[in-house]
Formats: C-alpha cells, structure tokens, sequence
C-alpha cells in the first residue's frame, strides 16, 4: 500500500522539466475532484462535453481547486480546515509542489490565480481567531509564500478576482471554528458578507445583510463579465426557515435577495452548495446536494424553475447553459432548464467543478 | 378526481423495469397515494355537505391517516408537493399567521377553490384544516361562517392537490423511476439510482420521523416543546409516528421483494419494537413530555425508530451496497 509520504516523494521526485500549456493535458475546460470508486481520490481535467481529458491521484480528498490561466497547473484544496494544497502539473500527471500554510493558517478550500499568472490568492483563516486572511504565493518562484492580506471578516471561504483583473471578492462565510474539527463557535452572533480588496490587500468595499439574515454564511461566488456577483449562502438557524438562499451584488448598490416559492425553498434544505452564471450569463443558479436540486433564477433574481438530480452539488458555466457534477458521477448538463445526461463516471464528484 | 382509475391504468402500460421498483411503485406508491386522493375526494364532499368542525373532522382523521402511508416520500411531484399537502414543522407560525389574515380581510378566495391554489401553501392542506378544525382560536365558527367557506375550499384544494400528485406519479414520474438508466433519463442514470433513490426515502422518512415528529416536542431535558408537537391540536402526533413508521417499512418490504428474497427479519422484529414503545405513550399528542416518565416513553420510542431505521439499513442497504450521498453529508 502506498503511503502518503510516499505517495508524495514518486510524485516529486522528477525533476524541473519544461513547462506545458493546457493542450498538452487535452485542453480541458474543468478541473473537478472526485473519489473513485475504490476508495481513492483524483483529480480530473474535463472537456465541453464532459468527457475526461486527465485524471492525476489525490493523496487525500479535496475541495475546490484553482487553474493557471496559461500552464496546464491546478493547484488543488484539501477540505477545511486543510493543512495543504498540491500543485499539479496536469499533463504530466505529477505533484510539482506542495504548499503548507504558515504557522496558525489553515487553507478554507478555494484559491484563484491572478490573470497573469504568477500569484495564488488562497483563502485561509487564522487558527486561534478564524480571522480571515487571503494568503500570497508566487507562482514563479516555486510558489514561495510572499504575503498574505486581511479579508475583514470571519471564516472567508470563496474567492474570486473581478473582471477589472485587479480585484478580488472574498466570501467572509462568518463562521468561527474549531481549529481542529470545524465545530462552529459563533452561530448567534455570525456576520457573514462580501469585501472587495485590491491585490495590495486595500478594503474597497465591505457589504453586510440585513440582520435578519446574519446567521445566513456566505459561502461560494460567481462573477460574471461585467462585475455582477452572485453568492450563494448556507443557513445555519433553524430548520425550516426558508431563509433566501442567492444573493446579488454589484459594487455601489445594496444586495438583492433571490427567493424561490416556499415549498422550493424549504427543499433545499437551507443549503447551496455552488453558485454559478450560465453560460450566457443572463441567469445564474445555485445547488443544493442535501436537497438534490438546481435552482435557476435570472440575473434580476426572479425564479425561473428547479432541475431534481441526487446529490448534485458542482456547477459551472457550458457553451449554452450549465454543467452540473454530482455524487453518484453524473456529469449533466442545463441548457434553458432542461438536463440532458453527458456521463457517469465511476466515482464521486466533489463540491465544486472549476472553469478553467 | 376517479384516483384508483388512474393507478389502475398506469399499471398496466407499465414496462418492466428494475427489481424492486415496480414493487415498490405498484405496491406501495400508486396505491397509497390512490387510497388519499379518495379519502380527499371524501373530505371535500363531506365538508360541501357541512363544513362545521364535529361533522368534518372524522372524514379528516381518515385523510390523514391515508397521507401518512405517503408522507415521507419527498422525490418527483411529492418533493414540494408533500409540502403544501402537509405544511410542518411551522416553526415561524406562517400557518395561524396566514389563515388569520384570510379571515381578518375576509378574502374572496376562500370560496373559490381553483383559485386557492394561488395561495400561501401555509395556509394549504392538512395543517390549515388542522388549525381551522380543532384550534380554539379558529374552531368557533358556524356553518354561514367565512370560516366555514374557507375551510370547504381549503377541503377541495387538498383534494385537487390530491389528484394532481397522482396524476403526476402515474403518468410521469413512475416512468421516470422505471426507465431509470435508459437514454435520456436526466434523473436516474442508472437502474440502481432509481433504487437508491427510493431507498433513500425510506431512511430520510425514518430520521425526520426520529428528529422532528418525535425530536421538536421533546425539545432538550431542561427545554421540552410540547406545542412543536406535529397535529397535536387533532391528538395524532402519537399515532403519526407510528403510521409513518409502518409506511417506511411497507416501502422497505416492497422492495425487498423485488431485489432479495423479500424476507427481513430483523426490520419485522424492529416494527414490532416501535408498535410496543408507542404502547407505553400515555398522551397522543406528546403534551406530557415535560413529565420525566413521559419523556422517557417518547425517548424509547425515539430509539425504537431509530432501531427500525438502521435494521433497515442492515438488511437492505448493506447489501445493495449504498452509502450516504457523497456531498450532502459533506456540508461546506
């Protein structure tokens, strides 16, 4: 049996070798973790139509993951509250580093790469205080640690760049834990919200909801082209209270609130796992795998229908709609609202699938 | 509004398909939801005939009965349909709330039925007639009342909400589950989700029975609930425990007939464990839970049904091989 340390060593025992673009990996246009049906976990580069163009083993599962806009490089998250992320050189199918958070730091999941390539903005929180932090890496310099950045908030989780490429919106879910177990510490007092730093860590612009809601953790983001976000958030008051489950927010004005009708609401359970801007970006939708359902609404978050698929959780833009991944290795895609099946792998889709 | 013609129909033009979904789909879906729609279709007529709480509430003892053999299963049509049928739990009281405001505007669309579908689902189903029927604050009406009026439409909008899940079932969704794994089903894309699926029903059925039907009015030791005790204002919390059990292991036996040798011993043993704890309750609508020797009775029973649960897990699960959903028992 191969032991992670060993796991680990084969993987980076080859040497620097030329880098490679996304076409020497098949050209993907997805990355997505699973765990295959023998019990290991990998990662896998998919293409339009959902069909595997890599696939490179895990040591352990993940969470969200991050591509390089030019190398064919996805750094992968372990879950929260994770002590490592891998970066992986995707054509070649080996680990070329392994990144480890400072001291009192744990990964919370999600990264993203500047548009040019040579920084990693990871999120993180502090172990003792769960204050949020946006951690620097430099993408060629062997993804050495240079920095890190305040997010102003508690427990961030997602985190996007902005179309200006000089911006990033961070997801402060709110949410205090347990350094070790993710035991919640400060449901009745939580105020999740969105920031928006520039990439010098400067706070531009802060948003809080309604008090009402403060108990509603902001978890997962989508930016569609002209700035207009969408965030999907996870309700941790009582069962039952058909709390709004999307919000809409552009910079400058008050969030929107997207309501589906009661019974819809109270079957997602409280919960959206992704959130994501179809492919034509007139409308977004978030899933829910404990309710085993997609919601669409339009950009104005007006509800527009409900796609029921078991355990559904990833979701990304396709050409004219969305591909949404699930538990039981189903790849199915959403055009106008309607789910045509692509595939069905033998393994379990993670949370998130990632647009390259 | 002729539910057992539809079932019927539907049975026969039925494909075969996977073991264990056409059992529990002909024996155990179709005709449960048949069995409600008539005893919807009764409650309606009998409330158009007098709507007055003493003449309806034995015609709406009896749907509810026949509901609680289809309660629990939330896939298809029933997902949000379960939810306007029976509103609960009602944690934020939108279903006094609701129903007062109707009352107090004295709004036209309590006396029209079709219309009524356009209303809150609060204020829809078993716990607004619930509320209306047995509730001092709503029962008090005459037969010329706007309450009498409300609650005739509320009675014939539960009884369309009624048809139109069986029409749906049979028409459409049986389908669904019984093409599992052919080409174009975007919902099952395989046979076994379709099993899994229903299997999934069972289980869920049983937690939500454990959690809340049995949780919510037991509250913690030191903070009992008693008014979270779901119908307790028609004293059936006791006994929809006990018939919500019954339907998930008729559900669980239905498709063991299909996929094992249909013999489950031990989920038997485990009914017959939860019908004696429910024995050994005294209230039927759990408002003795802050008595400690009561307490203890809801808590055997709470473990009996958790018992039911996990030999039904056991004996059936196990060997199909299936495992809690990947990413809804991740939460992140």
């Amino acid at each position: 049996m191969t032991t992670r340390r060993g796991f680990l060593a084969s993987l980076l025992a080859v040497g620097a070798a030329p880098r490679l673009g996304w076409a020497e990996a098949g050209d993907p246009s997805y990355i997505a973790a699973a765990r295959d049906a023998a019990g290991g976990f990998a990662l896998y580069g998919l293409d339009g139509s959902g069909g595997v163009t890599f696939r490179v083993p895990l040591p352990a599962r993940g969470h969200a993951g991050a591509g390089h806009p030019a190398r064919a490089e996805a750094v992968a998250f372990a879950r929260r509250p994770g002590a490592f992320a891998l970066v992986i050189d995707c054509a070649r199918g080996m680990v070329l580093h392994r990144l480890t958070p400072p001291a009192n730091r744990h990964f919370n999941g999600h990264g993203v790469f500047a548009r040019s390539g040579t920084r990693l903005f990871t999120s993180e929180q502090a172990g003792d205080t769960s204050a949020g932090v946006i951690g620097i890496w430099d993408a060629e310099a062997g993804y050495a640690r240079i920095g890190e950045m305040p997010t102003g908030g508690i427990g961030p989780h997602d985190l996007r760049l902005m179309p200006d490429g000089g911006t990033l919106v961070v997801a402060n879910g709110g949410i205090a834990t347990d350094p070790t177990d993710r035991t919640k510490l400060n449901i009745p007092t939580m105020r999740p919200g969105l920031a928006y730093l520039d990439l010098d860590g400067t706070i531009l612009d802060q948003i809080e909801l309604t008090p009402d809601l403060h108990r509603n953790s902001i978890r997962h983001l989508a930016v569609r082209g002209d700035g207009l976000v969408g965030f999907a958030m996870q309700w941790q008051g009582e069962t039952g209270a058909a709390m709004p489950l999307l919000g809409l927010h552009r910079r400058g004005a008050a969030p929107v609130l997207a309501t589906a009708p009661l019974a819809d609401e109270l079957a997602m359970d409280g919960y959206a796992g992704s959130v994501a801007f179809d492919g034509g970006g007139a409308e977004l939708a978030i899933t829910s795998p404990r309710g085993g359902r997609l919601h669409r609404f339009s950009d104005q978050g007006r509800f527009l229908g409900v796609v029921s698929r078991a355990d559904v959780c990833g979701l990304a833009p396709d050409a004219a709609g969305y591909l949404a991944s699930d538990g039981l290795g189903g790849l199915i895609s959403v055009e106008g609202g309607r789910p045509a099946p692509l595939a069905r792998l033998d393994c379990a889709w993670d949370n998130h699938i990632v647009a390259l | 509004m002729k539910p057992f013609r539809t079932a019927a129909l539907a049975l026969c033009l039925a494909a075969p398909a996977a073991a264990g979904v056409d059992e529990a789909i002909d024996r155990h879906v179709l005709p449960g939801l048949a069995a409600f729609a008539a005893a919807t279709e009764t409650l309606a007529q009998n409330a158009e005939a007098d709507c007055r709480p003493e003449a309806l509430q034995p015609a709406f003892q009896a749907a509810f009965d026949a509901w609680m053999r289809v309660a629990d299963l939330r896939l298809g049509p029933s997902e949000t349909g379960a939810l306007s049928i029976a509103f609960w739990p009602d944690a934020r009281g939108f279903t006094p709330r609701t129903l007062s405001g109707l009352i107090a505007d004295q709004d036209p669309v309590a006396r029209d039925a079709a219309a009524y579908a356009e209303v809150s689902i609060a204020a829809r189903g078993l716990f607004a007639l619930e509320m209306l029927l047995y509730d001092e604050a709503f029962a008090g009406y005459d037969a010329e009342s706007y309450t009498c009026a409300l609650v005739t439409t509320v009675a014939r909008d539960l009884d369309g909400q009624a048809d139109a899940l069986v029409t749906v079932w049979a028409q459409d969704y049986a389908d669904t589950l019984r093409s599992a794994g052919e080409p174009g089903n975007a919902t099952f894309l395989t046979e076994d989700e379709a099993i899994r699926a229903l299997y999934t029903q069972i289980l869920s059925g049983l937690q939500f029975t454990a959690d809340q039907r049995l949780g919510a009015p037991m509250g913690t030791l030191d903070r009992p609930r008693p008014a979270r005790a779901e119908a307790r204002r028609s004293a059936r919390s006791l006994r929809n425990v006990v018939l919500a059990a019954e339907a998930a292991h008729d559900l669980a036996a239905a498709l063991a007939e299909g996929l094992t040798d249909g013999d489950l011993p031990q989920t038997a043993a485990a009914m017959e464990r939860v019908r004696a704890a429910a024995q050994a309750v005294d209230d039927p609508a759990f408002q003795d839970v802050t008595d400690p020797q009561a307490r203890l009775h809801a808590e055997v029973l709470q473990q009996a049904v958790r018992g039911l649960r996990d030999a039904i897990g056991a004996e059936l699960g196990a060997p199909l091989g299936i495992a809690p959903g990947f990413n809804s028992q991740d939460g992140d």
